[in-house]
């Protein structure tokens, strides 16, 4: 079994990281969770590991936005102003901007087309995301459908009116 | 067959469409124009939408080894956290004994920076070897476990002072007093030899259970110590007004002119008062003053933490003003606090 789950930490683990990102937009945050998430999957042993972890991570991001909104204005307190100002190379800067509207993008999903398509692109397949998120398998094609016109009307629409969408 | 659905052309773009339906897809696009423009339109959604969401990735980073994860389930977090375990330790001892307070014996908690003046204040270990076993043979009377009740030599305060010198850690120490007279085995352990790493959390709670907490001192070596006179000079224990200071006191509270008060608090013992006063930003001057007469003796008759109490005492510089018996100290050499105890005069 130790064999198996390593296995699927070598083929899962960067997914995971880049799903729990997109919830948790810290990477260093979404690695911890991420292997806090394997850590777990030692111990329960999960019959459907990949699948599994996925729900765990998404509980944990979950948790962690619920933690991050209480803090938030701790956050905003303690965060400098400078560090944005700060003399980043211009690609950095043009990474940042592009990291924000996609983030403003995805928030204008709802959570089901949302959650739908970052599992999607986290490797998952059709019957997995249907597991994950209660969906029948058939909706899935309609919902990833409808997830990414939203997602790339929001994003265009974020780069036109820039502020407008990207709502701090 | 009716025009293909979006959803369908993306089942089938995503290769998630069952071969039987797949085929049926693909004859259907063959002949029909609508849909396999819709199928190119989709097609560049679904490149699109990968695009835009391949602008929010992580850096990418090569995960850790598996065998490392495996290693460190959970523990990992708890070993980041010892330190929050300590302080949460300190923190428990101050609240309980916060708790326990009574209106008639209240709480003093005193922080000192700075080698402390009078060697023998508190119960007290560094981890550093050296240093101990000096101490250690300065003081034979400490190794079994009772404390010093007489002055040290003057040389000999030298030295354990600079002993304690380049020590940076800080060490707490909660004194309990025993409901019993002499202190239990667990207990003299513990005073004889207590160090913040050593006072752990169970331990700590199993004093408390026999035990009323009275003073706890916190004792910090020479480091520069901002931060800890800034623990000293906010908390709120027994914070008092100067009007409360003066009612108990029966007079003007006395102290420095000139230097700025952090805090008046509630002394140890019937209505004594201290009063801090910051020399600097780093160090903090406790000045500690009751009526002359006063029931602190007798109010700590007997009792560990009253043992410890008096030897303290013993060991302040102390001189009356007035009807008041007042007494200093601080992160400073003894000349130093004895020359301030000198200037000190009723606050205008």
């Amino acid at each position: 079994m130790p064999e198996d789950l390593a296995e699927v930490y070598r083929n899962t683990y960067p997914a995971l990281v880049r799903f729990l990102y997109r919830k948790v937009w810290d990477a260093e945050r979404a690695e911890d969770l991420a292997q806090e998430a394997f850590t777990r999957a030692l111990v329960h042993r999960p019959e459907n590991t990949r699948g599994w972890l996925f729900v765990v991570a998404a509980n944990m991001a979950r948790d962690e936005a619920r933690r991050a909104a209480r803090e938030k204005r701790h956050l905003t307190l303690l965060k400098s102003e400078p560090e944005a100002v700060h003399s980043a190379p211009e690609d950095e800067i043009d990474a940042d901007t592009q990291r924000t509207r996609v983030r403003a993008a995805l928030e204008q999903l709802t959570p089901r087309d949302r959650e739908a398509l970052l599992l999607w692109d986290a490797g998952m397949s059709y019957d997995e995301i249907a597991a994950q998120t209660g969906l029948a398998r058939g909706a899935i094609g309609t919902t990833l459908a409808r997830a990414r016109r939203r997602l790339v009307e929001a994003y265009d629409a974020g780069q036109e009116g820039g502020q407008d969408v990207a709502r701090g | 067959m009716s025009h293909v659905d979006e959803g369908t052309l993306h089942a089938y773009l995503d290769g998630e469409l069952p071969s039987g339906d797949r085929a049926a897809l693909e004859a259907h696009v063959a002949q029909c124009a609508t849909c396999r423009a819709a199928l190119t339109d989709e097609r560049a959604l679904r490149d699109r939408a990968s695009a835009v969401l391949g602008r929010a990735r992580p850096r990418e980073r090569p995960a850790p080894p598996f065998e490392q994860i495996r290693r460190t389930p959970a523990r990992h977090r708890w070993h980041v956290r010892m330190p929050f375990a300590w302080a949460a330790s300190i923190a428990l001892a101050l609240g309980i004994g916060y708790l326990l307070r009574s209106p008639n014996q209240s709480v003093v908690a005193s922080d000192q920076q700075g080698p402390t003046a009078e060697p023998t204040v508190v119960a007290t270990n560094r981890t550093t070897g050296a240093p101990r076993q000096e101490q250690k043979a300065a003081a034979p009377v400490q190794a079994r476990g009772t404390r010093r009740t007489t002055p040290a030599p003057a040389d000999e305060i030298d030295r354990v002072r600079e002993s304690r010198a380049p020590a940076s850690d800080v060490v707490a120490s909660a004194e309990a007093r025993n409901s019993a007279s002499s202190p239990t085995p667990a207990a003299r352990r513990v005073s004889d030899s207590v160090g913040l790493v050593q006072l752990n959390d169970s331990l700590l709670r199993e004093r408390l259970k026999t035990a009323h907490l009275e003073t706890v001192v916190v004792t910090g070596a020479a480091v520069p110590a901002a931060a800890k006179s800034e623990r000293g000079a906010t908390t709120g224990w027994g914070g008092i007004s100067r009007d409360v200071a003066r009612s108990l006191l029966g007079q003007q509270p006395v102290g420095l002119p000139g230097l700025p008060i952090r805090a008046i608090r509630r002394g140890l013992g019937n209505g004594a008062v201290v009063v801090e006063q910051a020399l600097d930003s780093s160090s903090v001057i406790q000045i500690i003053q009751r009526p002359a007469g006063s029931e602190l003796r007798d109010s700590l008759s007997s009792g560990f933490g009253a043992r410890a109490y008096r030897e303290r005492a013993d060991h302040l510089l102390a001189r009356f003003i007035g009807r008041l018996r007042v007494e200093i100290t601080g992160p400073i050499s003894v000349d130093s606090l004895n020359r301030l105890l000198e200037q000190v005069q009723p606050l205008p």
